[in-house]
């Protein structure tokens, strides 16, 4: 085949994927500026700006369910990203630069724990959460807490295991340099190993980020009214009286909103952060 | 500044012996060299004095203070990684400052020892430039000045020079030998290049297999090695040797007759190059194999004795492949070793010589 055959090719599959991947999102976007009526006309991939409507956004966003089930996503995703980091990169530090029996064994164990699907552990959860993690009244389930709780132990792994890539990148003798120069443990951490894991660091926050942000099986179960996320608040909109379509569309566009800013502003970094220590500088 | 002494040091990693039974001291204000060949046992005995591995057995003295089990930050010690370990996301100043950084001096102070150590290796122009844009040389100079920048009980430099090319290699080597006699402080140099070890140390220890084989200056190392390692391991050319069988106090392999032989039985004899000189009623008998000028000298490859053997020459001399060639070597210039454990088989002393006569 001729060069020029072959990259037509490629730009034919590229914007077939493209497709695959965008078109859901204008569809959404499309019913979301819909009136009500147009809904269940013609469907058209095109936007009718004439008849558009920013009805649906005024409502969710004035609407005090959808504020706090926004504000409970921001808490739980933003502090599990935060605690998953913290924990990840201690845990990982210690996994890369401690010699210790049976390691390699303690970092399959710990990837195993991603291995089973999460569905399997959901019923035993809700007895957890409901019956066995309480004090008295209070338990664990409908609360932010717990659910901060359960997606640091889902993305712990994930984060340990990108997280020790990329300490393994950092040579050991700048730590041992930095030893010997006086610093503490915790002075080598803060000085050499967290600057030079900076953007690995920064990848395993937004990656853990938008996978609590997204997550949806574990929130529907574990949290009632209270601790309700965005991602599940969408199921209201499917009522007795039928799916309220409009309204739908534009929360999910509003859920999809913050996750694709960030993603679109460290993108560049999100490459550099997984080839970390795979090419050595 | 304090000496260093080393008592019974054992490291053994699983089963594997890297060090056997390590005794060594290392008085005050010395430049010491640990050399030997890769994997010999010089680079984990550093590691055990800057703290960073942990011995099995034995203890680590810094003057009279055990410091065995002193972590690296406590330990006062200055060290030199054979990469540099430069901190890349940290300026020349910043990396030559960290020390002090880390043990909290006063900043205005810190950055006035920053200027001075920065001074002492010619790097003030340096001091906001990363070390990704430095050259091999350059980085080489902000980890000696990281290492000068507070008063460490003791300097330890871990293949410093390894990295540089051969030219910068010998300037280096000159101002590093400048600096200890400067600063009179404790040195402890690892390396596996002989040359470098000859011409810095005040003492080298040369070991091999996690054991050391001789402890001596570098004129003792040369002139008076131990054993068939330490012959062989230092000297460029290395030393000769040819394998024969003393009877009766003379030396004979094949084309070989050396009158003055101690001991008796089977013997190494090994002689310099350098000690060779050339008659035609010589001690030695060989054959030439190949000629290799080098400008200053011309050496020949011998075969003699079943060996081969490097004999230094006049420049201008150039025999012919396969001619005929005959040797001296002074008697004192003609070492024995036994063949079986490789050790020196000394002459009696002369006095002692006298009382058993």
């Amino acid at each position: 085949m001729t060069r020029a055959g072959s990259k037509w090719i490629t730009f034919a599959l590229w914007v077939l994927f493209s497709l695959m991947t965008l078109v859901p999102i204008w569809w959404m976007f499309l019913v979301s500026v819909k009136q009500r009526a147009d809904l269940f006309g013609k469907p058209s991939f095109l936007l009718n700006i004439g008849r558009m409507t920013w009805d649906n956004y005024a409502i969710v966003i004035t609407n005090p369910a959808f504020q706090k089930y926004m504000l409970n996503s921001l808490i739980v995703s933003t502090a599990n990203a935060a605690l998953v980091c913290a924990l990840g990169l201690l845990a990982a530090y210690a996994m890369s630069r401690y010699r210790m029996k049976g390691k390699d064994n303690i970092f399959f164990w710990v990837l195993t724990n991603r291995m089973a699907p999460p569905a399997a552990f959901l019923l035993p959860l809700y007895l957890l959460f409901t019956g066995v993690f309480s004090v008295g009244e209070w338990s664990l389930f409908d609360t932010r807490i717990g659910l901060i709780l359960l997606y640091c132990v889902l993305n712990l792994p994930f984060a340990f295991w990108l997280l020790q890539g990329i300490i393994d990148g950092i040579p050991a003798e700048l730590d041992e340099a930095a030893y010997v120069d006086g610093a503490s443990t915790w002075q080598v951490l803060r000085t050499v190993i967290i600057p030079l894991a900076g953007p690995g660091i920064a990848v395993t926050g937004i990656l853990t980020w938008v996978f609590a942000w997204n997550e949806y099986l574990f929130a529907s179960t574990l949290t009632s009214v209270n601790a309700r996320t965005i991602t599940t608040g969408l199921a209201e909109f499917v009522t007795v009286t039928g799916t309220n379509w409009g309204q739908m569309a534009a929360v999910a566009m509003l859920t999809l909103l913050p996750a694709a800013l960030v993603l679109a502003l460290v993108q560049k970094h999100i490459v550099a952060g997984l080839t970390f220590g795979a090419v050595k500088g | 500044m304090a000496s260093v002494t080393l008592q019974s040091v054992r490291k053994n990693w699983g089963s594997f012996e890297a060090l056997k039974s390590l005794d060594l001291h290392i008085p005050d204000g010395e430049f010491l060299v640990l050399l030997g060949p890769s994997g010999c046992g010089k680079s984990t005995t550093m590691r055990i004095i800057a703290g960073l591995e942990e011995v099995t057995s034995g203890k680590l003295l810094f003057g009279q203070e055990d410091v065995t089990n002193v972590h690296p930050r406590r330990r006062n010690v200055a060290m030199v990684f054979q990469n540099y370990a430069l901190y890349p996301h940290m300026t020349v100043a910043e990396n030559i400052g960290y020390p002090l950084k880390v043990t909290r001096v006063d900043k205005a102070k810190a950055r006035e020892q920053v200027l001075d150590a920065a001074r002492k290796v010619d790097l003030t122009d340096y001091l906001q430039r990363l070390p990704k844009d430095l050259s091999g040389g350059q980085r080489q100079r902000v980890a000696l000045a990281r290492a000068l920048v507070r008063d460490p009980k003791v300097f330890l430099l871990d293949e410093p020079l390894s990295n540089l090319d051969a030219k910068l290699r010998v300037a280096m080597r000159a101002e590093i030998k400048h600096l200890q006699r400067t600063i009179g402080v404790t040195m402890i140099y690892v390396t596996h290049d002989q040359i470098e070890a000859m011409t810095l140390a005040d003492r080298i220890v040369l070991m091999n297999k996690g054991a050391i084989q001789q402890i001596g200056t570098p004129d003792e190392i040369y002139d008076d090695p131990a054993n068939l390692f330490v012959a062989g391991f230092i000297g460029s050319p290395p030393m000769n040797f040819v394998t024969g069988e003393v009877v009766d106090g003379v030396f004979r392999a094949p084309g070989v007759t050396v009158p003055g032989s101690p001991g008796r039985g089977p013997a190494t004899l090994g002689f310099r190059a350098e000690d060779v000189t050339l008659a035609p009623a010589g001690a030695f008998q060989g054959t030439v194999f190949e000629v290799e000028p080098t400008g200053e000298a011309t050496y020949l490859v011998v075969e003699v004795g079943g060996a081969r053997a490097m004999l230094r020459t006049d420049k201008k001399h150039r025999p012919a492949i396969g001619s005929p060639v005959a040797f001296d070597v002074p008697a004192s210039q003609c070492l024995f070793f036994n063949p079986a454990d490789g050790l020196r088989i000394r002459r009696p002393v002369p006095h002692l010589q006298q009382v058993t006569a």
